[in-house]
């Protein structure tokens, strides 16, 4: 076949997802089997859940009416946008990583073949990651008696295919619209809006105060009863085709197929042009004549901190990442300084636990940035600063932004309630440092490229961290309700874990040694 | 206090000692090196890939744990008293240790900060350096679009803003154009003048010729000459008249040894 012929799309294909095996073979190499039981154990109690799902829908079936249409086109909505936010965020990588970019532009390959194939390794893995979600729900039901129900999956394909042309086509606009420099950032940033823009939907009575009418959910049902709801043309297609009637299914498929294939053809050669004028492009010039260097940083620790803050606010990943978390956390805010005005403490103590929660998750990811990321460590082993200071300034910089972030929602409660203020504020300190100590007892080293993701850390790591920050949140609930003697409790079950996940200098200094 | 060393010459005046050193990975990669460097010499540590250059430099930086043997710069055990030996020596590997992300002068602030140096004078020699290295005008532009000349460059800078008084450099000419190799040289020849030591590999062998003061050839992890180059040519007899005739002469007769 033509198409398996070297330099064919097939035969492109199948080198990338070569490629893709060894990356991921290479990730997992030195991971025990901790990781492959935890998510053995979570894909058993999804398909747990499959099963209880099948047999309660046994011999029923999803009627097509006004209100499960609007549900189904909802949670398309609602899909579509999750997968878009990935999709443009992998599509503004895909200029900038080089990998074999490079190569494959400066051979006779066809540039809108080389994008096809990169652009089907983004569908692919976005689709992949609702499949995993999806599958295990799902199949049981399909097995005993809803085999149509497997048309879910070619929808979750199509709206893969649906958001990569959408990425593509977002990604490449904007790179003709604010240039080479700007796209990565404002893409990662776009993405982190977009992934967040039905929680802040869903949110706005929240956002907009009691005047708000009810919510969304509340008003479409309420329409739906009364027999008042419109549905545009076609608003039925994505329910008939999660049900498995064979045109609607074709229909969103040859939509997602056209879309996809008219975003690699015509982008294919905007892209490789983009992709040439992305390498080095994110370099900034000083504007204007050169200004006197400003003062430097006094003594290791300063730089130290001074450096790992330029470069936490330069990682457009990072920050994108950062930003989604302050975007679920202004309506928590809102809610937080209204009632506060008007309720008693203990109404608040769901929220102050919230605050606290986050704080913890935010410290631990940007510690495990600092303190693992490093592409310089042997310019750190080869001076003479203690490795005890780095990790402090690292620990430092990484709580820094944390305390920037939860300043606003802190301040806001203690301007009405001092005393859950203060208790908020020292929950959060304590979760926070906790969760970024644990990356200090568990650093796992490797250069800041590699850490676009955090699946490098240590699950029981990870494990730790979410315990001890959902403990402390737990202990800063129940003392703002006033519970002070049972908020004890969580409290030292919590500093009885973190001195469990301690760990000595020279054992961090061994694992760094064998790491290196 | 550092731990001085009561072994071997008197020890200010040599920059480094290296005696009985062994490191072995899958296979020996230091047998039993001994090395020493006059204070104040360029000296060139020769030798094929894999001989254990690296390796070596590696250790005396401190960047790798040697299974035996006594490492002193400038006097201070450096196995003994790490912290005192590093203040003393930078290291400057072929791959330029930088931060994409930060500009030549932030990256040099934080260098500046890791070897504890005054705040405004590492200002002071930030601003000399970048101007000497011809990258004043690069100085706030962050390096991920930097030729990898230029990354050489800012770490070679970053390697000379603590004033160090041993300076030990893998391939400090990699990837540099004729004109930056020259003034690396350049840069390099003036650190020695100045009383610096410097130690540095180097596949370019008249480089080594030129600029070094005394030459070590290793290989198999083995030093197996070392001295001024007139002393080499001695050593591996007639026929012998470059550097490089001398090098492929000594590294044949060890690799049949």
């Amino acid at each position: 076949m033509s198409l398996f012929k070297p330099a064919g799309t097939l035969w492109l294909l199948a080198h990338e997802i070569r490629l893709a095996w060894r990356g991921y073979r290479a990730g997992r190499a030195g991971k025990g089997p901790g990781a492959l039981i935890g998510l053995g154990v979570l894909f058993a109690f999804a398909c747990l859940g499959g099963v209880l799902i099948a047999l309660a829908v046994h011999g029923h079936e999803i009627p097509i009416t006004p209100l499960s249409i609007i549900i189904a086109d909802l949670a398309c909505a609602v899909v579509l946008t999750l997968m878009l936010s990935q999709t443009l965020s992998a599509s503004a990588e895909a200029l900038y990583e080089r990998g074999d970019l490079d190569l494959l532009f400066s051979s006779p390959l066809d540039p809108r073949r080389v994008l096809l194939v990169r652009a089907l390794g983004v569908a692919a893995n976005v689709a992949l990651i609702f499949l995993v979600f999806v599958t295990p729900l799902l199949l049981p039901s399909i097995l005993y008696g809803h085999p149509a129900w497997a048309g879910l999956f070619g929808v979750l394909i199509a709206l893969a295919l649906i958001a990569t042309a959408l990425g593509l086509f977002l990604a490449m606009a904007l790179f003709a619209l604010i240039g080479p420099r700007r796209t990565r950032t404002v893409a990662q940033v776009l993405a982190a809006l977009v992934g967040a823009a039905f929680f802040l939907a869903s949110q706005y009575r929240n956002l907009m105060g009691e005047a708000a009418s009810d919510n969304l959910m509340v008003q479409i049902a309420r329409s739906a009863g009364d027999g008042s709801l419109v549905l545009p043309p076609l608003a039925s297609l994505p329910l008939q085709a999660m049900v498995g009637q064979p045109l609607p299914l074709l229909g969103l498929l040859g939509v997602g197929v056209g879309l996809f294939w008219l975003a690699a053809n015509a982008l294919g050669r905007r892209f490789s042009d983009a992709a040439a004028a992305a390498q080095g492009a994110s370099s900034r010039r000083a504007r204007g004549p050169a200004k006197p260097a400003g003062a430097f940083a006094a003594g290791a620790f300063k730089a130290t901190v001074r450096k790992e803050l330029r470069l936490i606010g330069r990682d457009a990943t990072l920050l994108s990442q950062v930003l989604l978390r302050v975007l679920y956390l202004i309506p928590l805010a809102l809610v937080l300084a209204r009632s506060a005005s008007k309720v008693e403490a203990a109404a608040l103590a769901g929220g102050a636990g919230i605050v606290v929660f986050m704080a913890g998750q935010v410290a631990g990811s940007l510690a495990w940035i600092t303190l693992s990321a490093e592409d310089t460590p042997d310019l750190l082993a080869v001076s003479p600063t203690s490795t005890g200071v780095l990790w402090r300034a690292k620990l430092v910089a990484a709580l820094i932004p944390v305390a920037v972030m939860l300043a606003g929602p802190i301040l806001a409660l203690a301007w009405f309630q001092p005393l859950t203020g203060l208790l908020t504020a020292i929950g959060a300190g304590l979760s926070a440092f906790a969760c970024a100590q644990i990356n200090v007892w568990h650093q796992k080293p490797s250069k800041r490229a590699d850490f676009r993701r955090r699946r490098g850390a240590s699950w029981y790591a990870t494990l730790a961290e979410f315990l001890i920050a959902g403990l402390i949140s737990g202990a800063t609930g129940l003392a703002v309700a006033g519970l002070t003697v049972w908020a004890l409790l969580p409290l030292i079950v919590a500093g009885a874990l973190l001195m469990a996940m301690r760990r000595s200098g020279d054992q961090i200094a061994k694992t760094l040694r064998m790491a290196s | 206090m550092p731990a001085q060393v009561a072994w071997g010459r008197t020890p200010l005046t040599e920059a480094l000692i290296v005696r009985g050193l062994n490191k072995t990975f899958a296979k020996p990669a230091v047998s039993d090196l001994d090395l020493t460097v006059h204070a104040g010499e360029l000296y060139a540590l020769l030798g094929p890939n894999g001989a254990g250059k690296t390796t070596t430099l590696r250790m005396v930086a401190g960047l790798t744990k040697p299974d035996t043997g006594e490492i002193s710069v400038f006097g201070i055990d450096a196995r003994q008293d790490p912290a005192g030996a590093k203040a003393l020596i930078a290291w400057a590997p072929d791959e330029a240790m930088i931060y994409d992300r930060l500009t030549p002068l932030e990256y040099l602030e934080f260098v500046a900060g890791l070897w504890s140096v005054d705040p405004a004078l590492a200002r002071t020699r930030a601003e000399q350096l970048l101007a000497q290295l011809g990258l004043a005008d690069e100085a706030r532009r962050r390096c991920e679009g930097f030729s990898r000349g230029m990354k050489q460059k800012v770490a070679l800078a970053g390697a000379l803003i603590h004033d160090p008084r041993l300076l030990i450099l893998d391939e400090p000419l990699t990837g540099l154009d004729a004109a930056a190799a020259r003034l690396v040289k350049d840069m390099l020849q003036a650190r020695v003048d100045a009383g610096c030591t410097v130690i540095l590999t180097t596949h370019i062998l008249e480089v080594a010729e030129r600029m070094a003061d005394r030459i070590g050839i290793i290989a198999g992890g083995r030093l197996l000459a070392e001295g001024r180059l007139d002393e080499l040519r001695a050593k591996a007899g007639d026929g012998a008249s470059t550097l490089e005739d001398v090098f492929l002469q000594l590294t044949a007769e060890g690799a049949s040894a």
